[in-house]
């Protein structure tokens, strides 16, 4: 695979700074949360010719990866070591899983840590699984209402509606206290008590 | 016979016992022609009629006619002049009542509900205090970059959210339509500053958006001063997406993945002619300008 476009043949008449690079970003790349350096990415599962983007570009700390697959590809392993990312791997199938409740508290409790930002999570293609996740992000941390969530969901997901997913991302609150230390929450948490 | 209606209506159309538009109204209810004048141009046929279809058809909500794309197209020309010919797609064009009666109804039913609102759905005694209320972002609404969001034409319940949580600092309009007063008055009150770069659809395939005024929206759009700043058009999908694919441009984004981004947010009405105005917009301009002010590349 390459891992380097040379885009210099193509884009030298426009481009006229130094930066002749064509980055391609993963599926379904966007920001979730961008709040004064606090910043959530999600997308589709990063593959080589998406390291230079990420790698150059994005400053990430932390990886999140939500998804099944367990033999994780070689180069993909070599980028975490590369990019001296935290990875975490959350093994979720579906929000059918059984231990969905803990894995979504599980991201709640990375994503509300200071320390780990800026943060990406992906999962494969960067619709379902994730599209879960941003929803409870949305719901729980931002306040979002479920209209904004369900479209937010559409928009990534091609407006393939996924009737389990959204049902989920409605009826989910947190059960167990969060393991969270207040010292080091991410700015866009702001506590008006 | 559809012949003889169709020849009876033209006579009553040009003695001017009827104008245009009674005319396309007529055509649609009598003789069962389809809104976007697929079956119109089944008539195209009858020669006299042929001229008056296509202004008839300009009305309407085209992209997928036969008979517009016989006409020649690609004529790069500023919309300026040109604009009064073409009505717009239905999507392109600020429906203020319509934004008002929603936001009226929405509004009502917020009320009734918070009225009996009961805890338990609501986020947990952690992080409730986050935020006292639900926040409703614009439809469409999303982070292109940094402190650049991008949305379709928020209405009032929205800007709880935009003040709030994005605590936005400017918004820039892609319409070329007044905006509406109880909004600026709204946006005033709380600082959020207005620009106005006007500019009128793709309208496939006669106009396009002129190279100039994306520059003009992108040195708005690029300026640090400026943010957070929220972009919008109408529905969010096109103008905007056509902004934001040249802003991806301007990170050295592929192509394929630009397009991809500017089809979700465009979806199910993604036009080929906005694609090709990102493909073709020339971004020599916007980056002489941003490397003299140091705003490139933009901080993610």
């Amino acid at each position: 695979m390459d891992d380097k476009i040379d885009g210099n043949a193509t884009r030298k008449e426009t481009h006229c700074h130094e930066s002749p690079t064509i980055y391609i970003p993963p599926l379904n790349f966007a920001p979730i949360v961008n709040s004064s350096q606090d910043i959530i990415y999600r997308s589709g599962f990063p593959m080589p010719l998406n390291y230079p983007y990420l790698l150059n570009t994005l400053n990430l700390k932390t990886i999140i990866y939500l998804g099944d697959k367990v033999d994780l590809l070689p180069q993909y392993t070599e980028f975490i070591e590369k990019g001296e990312y935290q990875f975490h791997h959350l093994l979720m199938n579906s929000t059918t899983d059984k231990n969905i409740q803990e894995l979504m508290e599980e991201m709640l409790e990375l994503v509300l840590d200071k320390r780990n930002y800026p943060i990406l999570i992906h999962s494969n293609k960067g619709k379902h699984r994730i599209g879960v996740a941003a929803g409870i992000i949305r719901k729980i941390l931002q306040g979002w209402s479920i209209t904004g969530i369900y479209q937010e969901y559409g928009i990534f997901t091609g407006n393939v509606k996924g009737e389990m997913d959204l049902e989920f991302i409605n009826s989910f609150c947190v059960r167990n206290p969060l393991k969270v230390d207040p010292k080091f929450l991410p700015s866009f948490i702001n506590f008006e008590t | 016979m559809q012949k003889e209606e169709l020849s009876e209506l033209l006579k009553e159309y040009e003695i001017g016992a009827i104008d245009i538009n009674q005319l396309s109204e007529k055509l649609r209810t009598q003789l069962h022609l389809g809104k976007n004048g697929k079956a119109l141009a089944s008539l195209k046929d009858c020669p006299e009629f042929l001229p008056l279809a296509n202004k008839i058809l300009s009305n309407e909500d085209d992209s997928t006619d036969p008979l517009k794309y016989n006409t020649e197209g690609e004529e790069d020309e500023d919309q300026e002049g040109n604009g009064q010919e073409f009505d717009e797609d239905v999507d392109d064009k600020f429906d203020e009542e319509e934004q008002k009666w929603r936001s009226k109804h929405f509004l009502a039913h917020q009320e009734h509900t918070e009225r009996d609102m009961t805890q338990d759905h609501r986020a947990p005694r952690t992080v409730d205090a986050s935020f006292s209320q639900e926040m409703f972002p614009p439809e469409n609404f999303s982070n292109v970059i940094g402190e650049i969001y991008r949305s379709s034409f928020p209405r009032r319940e929205n800007l709880q959210f935009l003040k709030k949580q994005i605590k936005l600092k400017s918004v820039l309009v892609l319409l070329p339509e007044e905006y509406p007063q109880d909004l600026l008055q709204v946006m005033t009150d709380n600082d959020i500053q207005l620009f106005q770069c006007p500019m009128q659809g793709n309208k496939e395939p006669f106009i396009h958006i002129p190279d100039k005024t994306l520059t003009n929206a992108l040195t708005i759009v690029l300026n640090p001063e400026n943010h957070p700043i929220l972009i919008h058009c109408n529905k969010g999908k096109h103008r905007t997406g056509s902004l934001v694919g040249c802003i991806r441009k301007l990170q050295n984004w592929s192509l394929t993945m630009i397009f991809d981004e500017y089809r979700k947010f465009a979806f199910p009405k993604a036009r080929a002619l906005d694609q090709q105005f990102i493909e073709m917009f020339n971004t020599k301009d916007i980056e002489n300008v941003s490397m003299k002010n140091g705003w490139l590349p933009i901080e993610w």
